[in-house]
């Protein structure tokens, strides 16, 4: 006697679910987690990127010459700087220029819109538009001239180490200020509005409406922005890349992942570069992993 | 059934023919940087080779210069290189020294032997490639730089360029200052700048110039000749922006500026290609004899005559290529190479080839004298395993003394630290 199998709508629904996220999971075993892996594993070999010789196993070796390396100290300390340097201005820039677009009763997508274009735009595109602009001939010194009354004033955006970190910091938050202003406004449109019209009634303005009711509630959504924005930064590459190639000094701006790409392509240390990328890598695990604890604990629901 | 089955047969045998064929076809891929008149010349060239070797197939893929190194090198590691490129010599060394190149297949490019192959070429073109006595790659072109000048801008300035030009490092320092035109701090015309990113080539000859090396002979200590380096670093503090502010590696690179002759760039540093491209770029300037080319200068105390480093680019192959790839790979290269006098009329590049460089037409190129008598006063590149690594830790110290106003012992200490710190990992 011929048994058919029945399956559950449940299990009809699983065995359609792996079906459509199987190819994503080969797409990501294959070119994310296989990568992964094989950086942990050349983490404790000295190998050369040329050599045809297998890599030589040297245990923590790259590890314990890292946290005796002065270049790796410079790289993580240029990494902080521009990290905590661009994420605050960022946080701080996309929740004013989001309650200002949800402020306006007209045109809120067209804002939306113009600040999100950077994002869109090239990181290459970007860097190399602001390289013409920090040129000493260029927009930036002539701004500041014409702002402070003065003439022919360099302010050696590229080349004195405080002003090259500020300028590596404003590419950065030009870039991605309207990204995370996108992600605030989806934030504060989620407020009900009769929590408004409730706080209204109660005689609050709009600026106290804003600082007892939007800003609380939105806790979720800042710390989401920030810890997004946080490992965004630390991912940072093109801007620094593009600006030492440019005769910039590589010094003030030599953050870790630029520091990952010359060890690895140009000094051929794929193990050093691999221990790096680890380190990177164990650094935006923990930010992932507050992000996530600190999302559930913050998690606002509107009854 | 008989005849089917026969017919069966012959179709079968046919077909194994046929892929027999198709197997026989050599398809050899070629990686080169963009340059659009070489480009049209090597395609015509391939095409000839095409046609006296019917079962070989070229492809030529182009790559942006500046991604070049990194497409190899990644392709290399994953051992999927092309069978035949091209990088600078700067570059190729490591292949050379981690065995991923083949030796030139003399026999396949018609020499008897590598001494027979040199015969054919300028003294020293070869010693970059050399290893174990054999030669590792065919030269595409060597070439140095020298001083292009702009003679309006000098002239703009009350200098007579043919009488002023500079002869020493002071002097240029001193014409520059005659010739910059400065808004307050900001510099509107330069008279000279650097080449800043390339320290090996034409920055570790003014150290030369006055005794210092970048690692002594042994290959053991970094920096000899602190005062050399001391001197070179204090005269680099000069031109920037916290000395005389003559220049800086953040104004756009003088070479390609100085083409355009808007009054921006009196004199830049550059190679006899630039002849080519300013040909193309601004032909009313090329035209109106209102440039010139001078020698690289020396420091007036210098105990060595040395000019800018020539470098070159040499054609390679891939030594994990098969071996009939390899040897259509160095029959290619060398059917290409036998065109130099096209390659110098189009591209203006040289390859230094003996029956070239003695032939009228070559000689009769603009300022040819010049950048042939720099190659002879001059070598070859520094050339290192780790040489990238030491000409970013040469930026790095320039670069501090320059924009970051680091006095000229403590940037000589750090560099010595760094490279020593390579040499001994070494």
């Amino acid at each position: 006697m011929r048994r058919t199998k029945r399956f559950s709508m449940e299990q009809k629904k699983a065995r359609w679910g792996w079906i459509f996220v199987t190819p994503s999971l080969v797409f990501f075993a294959v070119f994310s987690f296989y990568p992964i892996f094989n950086a942990f594993y050349l983490s404790f070999f000295r190998k050369n990127l040329l050599s045809l010789k297998p890599p030589a196993f040297i245990g923590f070796g790259n590890y314990t010459y890292l946290f005796s390396s002065p270049l790796f100290k410079e790289s993580v300390v240029n990494t902080a700087i521009f990290t905590f340097g661009t994420f605050v201005p960022l946080l701080v820039l996309s929740l004013i220029l989001a309650a200002f677009i949800m402020s306006r009763k007209r045109f809120q997508k067209f804002y939306q819109m113009v600040l999100y274009s950077p994002a869109a735009l090239s990181s290459v595109v970007a860097a190399m538009i602001w390289l013409l602009i920090f040129d000493p001939r260029g927009l930036a010194n002539q701004g500041l001239n014409l702002l402070f009354s003065t003439s022919g004033v360099n302010y050696h955006w590229l080349s004195n180490d405080t002003m090259l970190r500020l300028s590596t910091i404003i590419v950065y938050v030009w870039k991605y200020v309207g990204y995370f202003t996108v992600i605030f406004v989806a934030g504060i449109g989620a407020i009900p509005n009769t929590l408004h019209e409730a706080a209204l009634i109660d005689g609050a303005d709009r600026w106290q409406d804003f600082w007892h009711i939007t800003f609380p509630l939105l806790k979720p959504t800042t710390l989401l922005v920030s810890v997004m924005a946080m490992i965004q930064c630390l991912k940072t590459f093109s801007t620094q890349y593009l600006f030492t190639t440019a005769g910039a000094p590589r010094q003030p701006i030599n953050v870790l992942t630029l520091n990952i790409y010359y060890t690895a392509i140009k000094d051929h240390s794929i193990g050093r570069a691999s221990a790096m990328s680890v380190l990177l890598f164990l650094v935006m695990l923990v930010f992932t992993w507050l992000q996530l604890r600190l999302s559930r604990t913050e998690e606002v629901t509107y009854m | 059934m008989k005849r089917l089955s026969c017919l069966l047969v012959l179709a079968l045998v046919m077909s194994l023919s046929l892929g027999a064929h198709a197997a026989k076809v050599i398809e050899i891929t070629y990686w080169t940087h963009t340059d659009d008149n070489r480009t049209a010349i090597e395609n015509k060239y391939i095409a000839e080779f095409e046609k006296m070797y019917p079962d070989v197939k070229v492809k030529r893929v182009v790559n942006e210069a500046s991604k070049m190194g990194d497409l190899v090198l990644t392709a290399f590691s994953a051992n999927r290189g092309p069978d035949l490129f091209n990088l600078p010599i700067e570059q190729e060394y490591g292949y050379i020294m981690q065995n991923r190149v083949s030796p030139v297949d003399y026999a396949a490019i018609g020499y008897k032997n590598a001494d027979a192959l040199k015969a054919d070429y300028m003294k020293g073109t070869f010693e970059a490639v050399t290893k174990g006595g054999k030669i590792y790659g065919l030269p595409l072109e060597l070439t140095n730089w020298c001083i292009y000048i702009n003679k309006k801008i000098f002239r703009s300035a009350g200098l007579d360029p043919e009488k002023d030009y500079p002869r020493t490092w002071e002097q240029m320092a001193d014409i520059s200052e005659k010739l910059v035109i400065r808004n307050g701090d900001i510099i509107m015309r330069r008279g000279f700048d650097f080449r800043y990113p390339y320290y090996l080539v034409s920055l570790l000859p003014m150290v030369e110039q006055l005794g210092g090396q970048l690692i002594s002979d042994d290959g053991k200590k970094a920096i000899v000749n602190d005062q050399a380096w001391l001197k070179v670093l204090k005269f680099m503090k000069e031109w920037g922006p916290h000395g005389r502010n003559l220049g800086s590696p953040t104004y756009p690179a003088p070479r390609k500026i100085w083409n355009k002759d808007n009054n921006d760039m009196a004199m830049c540093l550059s190679g006899f290609y630039q002849q080519g491209r300013l040909r193309i770029d601004n032909p009313a300037f090329f035209d109106s004899k209102e440039w010139m080319v001078v020698p690289f200068p020396k420091f007036k105390d210098a105990v060595k005559d040395v000019a800018c480093s020539y470098y070159g680019h040499f054609l390679m192959v891939n030594a994990q290529s098969s071996k009939d790839k390899q040897e259509m790979a160095w029959k290619l290269a060398q059917y290409m190479l036998s065109h130099p006098m096209e390659y110098l009329e189009v591209v203006n590049i040289i390859i230094p080839r003996k029956d070239m460089l003695s032939s009228k037409e070559f000689k009769a190129n603009p300022y040819m004298d010049v950048f042939m008598g720099d190659m002879d006063r001059g070598h070859s590149v520094f050339l290192h395993e780790n040489g990238y690594q030491f000409e970013r830790f040469i930026g790095d110290a320039v670069q501090a003394v320059m924009l970051s106003n680091v006095s000229e012992q403590q940037a000589l200490a750090t560099l010595r630290q760094r490279i020593q710190e390579v040499l001994d990992e070494q």
